[in-house]
């Protein structure tokens, strides 16, 4: 290994124009693909509030034959089906967030604000700066509480705590029971700047509805079988009665809240293709630095059929020739991340501070970095298995006077 | 050690056929120093790498330590030729990028073999060639004769019991060519079986037989 490791090093530096074009070609691949995962990563990661297993319902449809209504999940649907699910230890309905604008002491706030029952603060794990969660009892009182975040403490309040100032919201005065740390905006399912009770709506009427603007989530108790519980999830759905004639079906699924976003997106209730599409996309993008390699490989063959020749000579197998090859290939994938990882940490730290998305935090994390060791292994094979093959399969006599045939 | 019966290689393009060995029977003993001779082009090297198992005959057959090979698979013949064959080039063929004890190591890195105990045998096979002193130097820095002997370090690295030898003395000067001639006497005293080929007719008489061939047939 130690002499494999060697000559790939000393491969590279031989011909150091072309080592160089490479490994800019292979930095700038997994420099993308990096930033790409990082922010996977910060939108669909176990990070912040919703580090947890659980299961989501985004989105519901009721379809007749000339009728059809889409959009998230209505209250009503995820009422008669969440509860008592088995297998989940907590379920929570939650509506998306809304911007809404407010005044406080003459000062224009515009604020993202999401009502939420009491179990969201079970169900997720916010941090908690001042104070605590509003409790179900007073979802269910319809207290006047709020849960906000540090931003929106400094924009209504100033320095200082914030525990028992009021402010106004939709009418209503509302009470600072708690204060969270900011949760980046990609963070679908827990970002707000306030939190409210799901009761202090003006009118009940979003209690009855299939398809309206709210999102529910399960925390799977452990050893939970996510699909069992995605299939009885599916089974109660199918149970609902359909009040409005012109509707003849209703569809809604519980997934992980990656594959419940990319199957609503591309291919609808089927995690393996998401899965299977995503490296398919990432393989594509590798694909013309990867041919760059190929071809850049094969034509040292030439400058390098001595070699073959005498390890065939002294006893090297095809297979064994093709891995070392193959290993050298990833040894320059290697040090192309090398370079791609300042690169990327660059890239994501001006993502983070042009504000194009609030609170937001990309990081090069472990579990970034193993994506990225995983994206660098899977450039090194693909564009060293051909070279590799090509080479081992020199024969000997021939590799040794230089014939290629 | 060796055995050759009716062995015979055509090399065939799509229009030419070239009978580079034709029904050649040779016998190499445990122990013996045998030199191949014959003009360009006669089958010296063929020959050669035959009994080396670099090159599979068209026809006949090769048997080494009395088991006839069959089949050449890929696996069976790099493992036959890493236990039992060391090959000396006329070229020397030493790898540039590498020191000349990572030269000497090669055949050893395709053996189940501790790093440590690699280290010891190369340090070995660089004594015998009188080269320890030049182990971590590159191929670039030898003369001829010290780069040829690091390649004879690196075919009896493994203790072969056979040594096959491509005009090793090809590319030397006369007296680089004998200093080589020595070592290889005292491998072949010391037990290892060597066929040379070589142009030059009084390193052939220092052998104990020579095998003349002409058109790629046996004449001697």
């Amino acid at each position: 290994m130690r002499t494999t490791l060697k000559i790939a090093l000393k491969v590279l530096l031989r011909r150091k124009f072309f080592t160089l074009v490479s490994l800019f070609a292979v930095a700038f691949t997994l420099c993308v693909l990096l930033v790409v995962t990082a922010m996977l990563d910060h939108v669909f990661g176990p990070n912040g509030p919703d580090d947890r297993r659980t299961l989501v319902v985004l989105n519901a449809e009721i379809a007749g034959e000339h009728s059809r209504m889409n959009g998230s999940a209505g209250y009503g649907l995820l009422a008669r089906t969440l509860p008592g699910m088995p297998g989940v230890e907590r379920s929570t309905i939650f509506a998306e967030p809304r911007e809404r604008t407010t005044y406080h002491d003459g000062r224009r706030i515009v604020c993202d604000t999401r009502r939420t029952d009491g179990e969201f603060w079970k169900v997720f794990r916010f941090d908690f700066v001042e104070g605590g969660p509003y409790t179900p009892e007073d979802e269910a009182q319809a207290a006047p509480v709020a849960v906000v975040n540090e931003s929106a403490r400094e924009r209504f309040f100033g320095s200082g705590s914030a525990l028992g100032k009021t402010f106004e919201l939709d009418g209503k005065r509302l009470r600072v029971v708690g204060v969270v740390r900011n949760v980046p905006s990609v963070r679908m399912l827990t970002f707000a700047d306030v939190w409210i009770p799901t009761s202090l709506s003006r009118s009940d009427a979003y209690k009855q509805e299939l398809v309206g603007d709210f999102q529910g989530a399960m925390l799977l108790a452990p050893g939970t079988n996510g699909s069992d519980v995605s299939a009885e999830f599916a089974r109660r759905v199918s149970t609902i009665p359909l009040e409005d004639a012109r509707f003849k079906t209703l569809s809604a699924q519980a997934h992980p809240l990656f594959v419940a976003v990319a199957s609503s997106v591309l291919f609808e209730g089927r995690p393996a293709a998401v899965v299977g599409f995503l490296w398919l996309a990432a393989l594509l993008f590798m694909g013309l630095p990867a041919l760059n390699l190929v071809n850049l490989n094969l034509s040292r063959i030439l400058e390098r059929a001595s070699e073959i020749g005498v390890r065939k000579s002294f006893g090297a197998t095809s297979g064994a020739l093709a891995r070392q090859f193959l290993l050298e290939n990833v040894v320059l994938a290697l040090c192309g991340s090398l370079l791609a990882l300042p690169a990327t940490s660059i890239v994501l730290a001006v993502l983070n501070r042009s504000g194009f998305a609030s609170y937001t935090a990309f990081t090069l994390n472990a579990r970034v970095l193993g994506w990225g060791m995983l994206l660098t292994l899977a450039f090194g094979v693909v564009s060293g298995v051909l070279p590799a093959w090509r080479m081992s399969r020199l024969h000997p006599v021939g590799a040794l006077q230089g014939r290629f045939e | 050690m060796v055995r050759l019966e009716d062995v015979s290689k055509v090399y065939r393009t799509d229009r030419i056929e070239t009978t580079a060995l034709d029904a050649i029977s040779v016998t190499i003993e445990p122990g013996a120093f045998v030199s191949v001779m014959g003009p360009s082009g006669c089958g010296k090297s063929t020959l050669l790498n035959v009994m080396g198992l670099l090159d599979a005959p068209t026809g006949g057959t090769v048997s080494i330590d009395g088991a006839p090979i069959r089949g050449y698979r890929d696996r069976e013949v790099a493992s036959l030729r890493n236990a039992k064959v060391g090959f000396v080039f006329q070229s020397f063929h030493l790898i540039g990028d590498l020191t000349v004890a990572d030269n000497v190591e090669i055949p050893l890195l395709y053996r189940r073999m501790a790093g440590g105990e690699r280290r010891q045998r190369v340090a070995a096979a660089l004594d015998r060639v009188g080269l320890t002193a030049r182990r971590h130097h590159f191929p670039t820095q030898l003369s001829g004769g010290q780069q040829q002997r690091v390649a004879i370090a690196r075919a009896i690295v493994g203790e072969p019991r056979l040594l096959l030898a491509d005009e090793p003395t090809g590319n030397l000067d006369s007296q680089m060519g004998e200093e080589i001639m020595a070592v290889l006497h005292e491998l072949n005293r010391q037990g290892t079986t060597i066929v040379m080929v070589t142009h030059d007719p009084r390193l052939a008489e220092t052998t104990h037989r020579t095998i003349r061939l002409f058109d790629g047939r046996q004449v001697q």
